[in-house]
């Protein structure tokens, strides 16, 4: 078996059968495969094409044997990414021009039609609107609460590493977990909000009785799982902040708040930044909390839930395959728009 | 004679090879039914008495091996297997509204060449309540194709709480404020229809502390609850009964393609129904403000003592009486659920079934199919829905609940007979869920108090007759 054969370095090495012409197993791998597609059942197709695309990259890899070691190291970490990642990604931009439903296996190409009726129904815009209503409270509490926390966790007191360990607790927790505590936590007869409040107003409190109580709900459900992660990352720049500036500054007898300003704040103002993209990110997908809380009642439907009713529940694939792109390339938008003003702004800085 | 060692050793052989051939072989294969199921008492009855008492009639060994799924997702996560194509299951439990979409969707099959090849399961059809049967097996809804076998039949009733309706105080003080006797046993239950149901929950609206059955209550106290959650069908089961009883009507999937959902969805005798409905809530406890009174909120507050009357389905009452589970067992009388009083003095009792049927798989293939109708006829089986019956389910089969014993095995089971003569189905075509999701946010926004009972319903009527009149449904 030749291991360092080239098969382009000539017109018969293309169809020389040797283990490193990949170039070759390619042709016949894609050949196979569509003439399986054109005459034999799906399954077999299948099978027909994984078993190309092991040939393929097999004599790939015999090809690049001891000639391309960078290009082999990261090889599986790329396959993976390809097969878990890049595949699904075009699969689903392919699904959203067809009208497929998974509970049909019919396929009729309709090139943007989906993405033309998406953008004309107000249902869309609706559970956008929900949707960056909530992402704008939910980040600016936990991005505060994170912030005063760290402010907090950065001093040495008693049983702080305890505390810690506390405060940090709910990020660990399932959304499902987290979800179910915080019903029973809002629940007018058995909860022990509403438990409370009565002892006071002798009258059940109902928080989830209006579309304002109900966004205060999640708000407060989301920033109680995710401030500790706004800590955690701001933490990690003042404990970075050298001491003798402070030091310095207490000769000085500068001001707390100057301190704050001069010294503190410009150390963790990048992981602030990096949090605050995260969380966003993340608050755009808003799901599980929403879903367990109050199913999307009181117009709290967000854009993610719209998706999984119209993926999971309604089978319309397609048409949920072009509303996650439209909302995936909502937040490519922002985060790029984010990026640059965050470049921009350090560079004037 | 003398015999060697070898030659008895050939003899045994040939003894034994003779024996062999002269009894005819008995292979019993493995066989595994793998079975998606709710997760509620019935199912797991079911999988209880299958461990312990069936033996395949093939002399298979036949194993039943059930994936319980909780009720809130199962749609979703059965929904999810059928559609992806992994083929897990050979059969399932599944709700009758969803015939329609996994029907056309290739996923359940037809029967009817297995009942008709098998005399003794037709008869166990013939027997059954014609109710429970079209709305579990038939598909389109009331015609020849049969999809399903009921595996447990449901209806809505109303669990009551004797300790405090029966109290001597609260009978009083009913009596005086309403001039009438404040139902107690089960018959007097059996009379009562929605005008008493309200006046039970507007009577009994007890805060911690106030004299409740003779004592003071330890916490908030409400007269009354149904389901009006907006999760998957946690109103519209409820609210349709009421459509039906004022005479109005939902949109008819018997009627296509002329039925039509505008002017019948949302005429004046739906909004009426509809009203009625939404009257009631205010007697309810808080949590029906929030669009999360389901039928688990309402058992749960049922069953931790927070109400007089609950309307519940059937398969929950197992539950409500074992006091494991349960701060009201044995302080519990069971009734048919409350209908509408018309102007000859009967009560339209029209209600919304529950229950689900089992249903096969299209992969399954011919070995496993007989095994899984074997399954069904010994489940259909006049011991074994007895057996049910005891041990907290229901049986469609007349032969079985028309049964003197059937009364005795369990306190809900006398309101069972009569109740089926009530009931009526949802619609089963593949567009339901739809259908469903859009009903439930718009009975959701009226549940809590965001538009009246007209906006509602224009605005169901409305998507219904758009989204059928696209499906090709209405014309």
């Amino acid at each position: 078996m030749k291991t360092t054969d080239t098969p382009s370095s000539s017109g018969n090495a293309l169809f020389t059968p040797s283990w490193s012409n990949w170039l070759g197993a390619l042709i016949v791998g894609v050949v196979a495969t569509v003439i399986s597609a054109l005459v034999l059942p799906a399954i077999t197709t299948l099978w027909i094409a994984g078993a190309a695309s092991a040939l393929v990259a097999v004599t790939a890899v015999v090809n690049a044997w001891g000639r391309y070691i960078g290009g082999l190291l990261i090889a599986p970490a790329i396959a993976v990414l390809v097969v878990m990642n890049i595949f699904p990604l075009l699969w689903s931009l392919g699904l959203s021009f067809y009208n497929y439903r998974a509970d049909r296996q019919t396929l009729r190409f309709i090139g943007f039609r989906h993405y033309e009726r998406l953008i004309n129904d107000p249902v869309v815009w609706d559970r956008l609107t929900t949707t960056a209503t909530l992402v704008v409270l939910t980040v600016l509490v936990q991005m505060i609460f994170g912030f005063l926390l760290a402010l907090l966790f950065a001093k040495q007191f008693p049983l702080r590493r305890y505390l810690l360990i506390l405060v940090l607790t709910p990020m660990m927790l399932s959304y499902v977990a987290v979800g179910a505590f915080f019903r029973y936590y809002y629940d007018p007869t058995f909860g022990l909000v509403s438990q409370v409040a009565n002892l006071f107003t002798d009258e059940p409190y109902v928080l989830i009785s209006s579309t304002g109580g109900a966004i205060a709900a999640i708000v407060i459900a989301d920033a109680w799982m995710w401030a500790p992660f706004v800590m955690l990352l701001v933490l990690a720049g003042l404990v970075s902040v050298p001491k003798y500036l402070y030091e310095a500054a207490a000769v000085d007898r500068v001001p707390a708040w100057r301190r704050f300003q001069s010294i503190t704040f410009p150390y963790v103002k990048g992981l602030l930044m990096l949090a605050l993209l995260f969380r966003t990110i993340e608050a755009f997908k808003l799901f599980d909390i929403v879903f367990i809380l109050t199913d999307g009642g009181q117009s709290t439907e967000t854009i993610a839930l719209y998706v999984y009713r119209q993926a999971i529940q309604f089978n319309k694939t397609s048409y949920s395959a072009s509303l996650s792109y439209v909302l995936l390339f909502t937040v490519i938008v922002l985060t790029n728009l984010y990026l640059y003003l965050a470049n921009r702004r350090a560079k004037e800085g | 004679m003398t015999l060697s060692k070898r030659s008895l050793i050939s003899a045994a052989m040939a003894g034994c090879l003779g024996m062999s051939l002269a009894t005819p072989a008995v292979w019993a294969a493995d066989v595994t039914l793998n079975m998606a199921v709710p997760d509620w008492p019935p199912t797991r009855i079911m999988k209880k008495l299958f461990d312990e008492q069936y033996k395949a009639k093939s002399g298979n060994n036949v194993k039943l091996e059930v994936d319980f799924i909780p009720w809130p997702d199962y749609y979703t996560r059965l929904n999810a297997s059928l559609t992806s194509g992994e083929q897990k299951y050979n059969m399932a439990v599944s709700d009758s509204q969803w015939l329609g979409a996994f029907i056309e969707g290739g996923y359940y099959r037809k029967l009817n060449d297995l009942i008709d090849a098998d005399p003794e399961l037709k008869a166990t059809l013939d027997g059954m309540h014609q109710a429970p049967l079209q709305a579990y097996g038939t598909y389109p809804y009331k015609s020849d194709n049969i999809y399903g076998f009921p595996q447990m039949p449901d209806i809505l009733i109303t669990y009551a709480r004797t300790d405090v309706l029966c109290h001597a105080d609260e009978q009083a003080a009913f009596q005086a404020k309403y001039g009438t006797k404040l139902p107690c046993s089960p018959e007097e239950l059996d009379g009562m229809d929605w005008d008493m149901f309200g006046k039970i929950g507007e009577f009994f609206q007890r805060k911690k502390g106030d004299m409740l059955a003779g004592k003071a209550a330890d916490d908030d106290f409400y007269g009354i609850a149904y389901q009006a959650g907006k999760g998957y069908d946690f109103s519209s089961m409820q609210v349709n009964g009421f459509t039906w009883q004022h005479g109005a009507g939902i949109w008819d999937e018997t009627g296509i393609p002329n039925a039509q959902a505008e002017g019948v969805v949302n005429s004046p005798l739906a909004v009426k129904a509809l009203d009625h409905y939404l009257s009631l809530l205010k007697y309810m406890p808080p949590v029906v403000k929030t669009g999360s009174m389901d039928i688990f909120k309402t058992d749960e507050l049922f069953r931790e003592g927070k109400l007089a009357l609950n309307i519940e389905w059937i398969g929950f009452a197992e539950s409500a009486i074992n006091p494991e589970t349960s701060k009201v067992a044995g302080k519990i009388a069971f009734a048919a659920m409350p209908g509408l009083k018309k102007a000859d003095g009967k009560i339209d009792r029209t209600s919304n079934i529950g229950g689900q049927p089992f249903v096969i798989m299209t992969w399954t293939d011919d070995a496993k199919i007989k095994e899984a109708v074997d399954f069904v006829k010994w489940w259909l089986s006049s011991d074994i829905q007895h057996q049910f019956a005891a041990a907290g389910g229901q049986s469609a089969i007349k032969s079985v609940y028309n049964d003197p014993k059937y009364t005795t095995y369990r306190p809900w089971n006398r309101t069972w007979a009569a109740g089926l003569e009530w009931q009526q189905d949802v619609w089963h075509v593949p567009q339901f869920f739809e259908l469903l999701v859009q009903q439930q946010e718009q009975f959701d926004l009226a549940v809590t108090g965001k538009q009246d009972a007209k906006a509602t319903l224009d605005a169901i009527a409305k998507f219904q007759q758009q989204l059928l009149e696209d499906a090709g449904l209405i014309e």
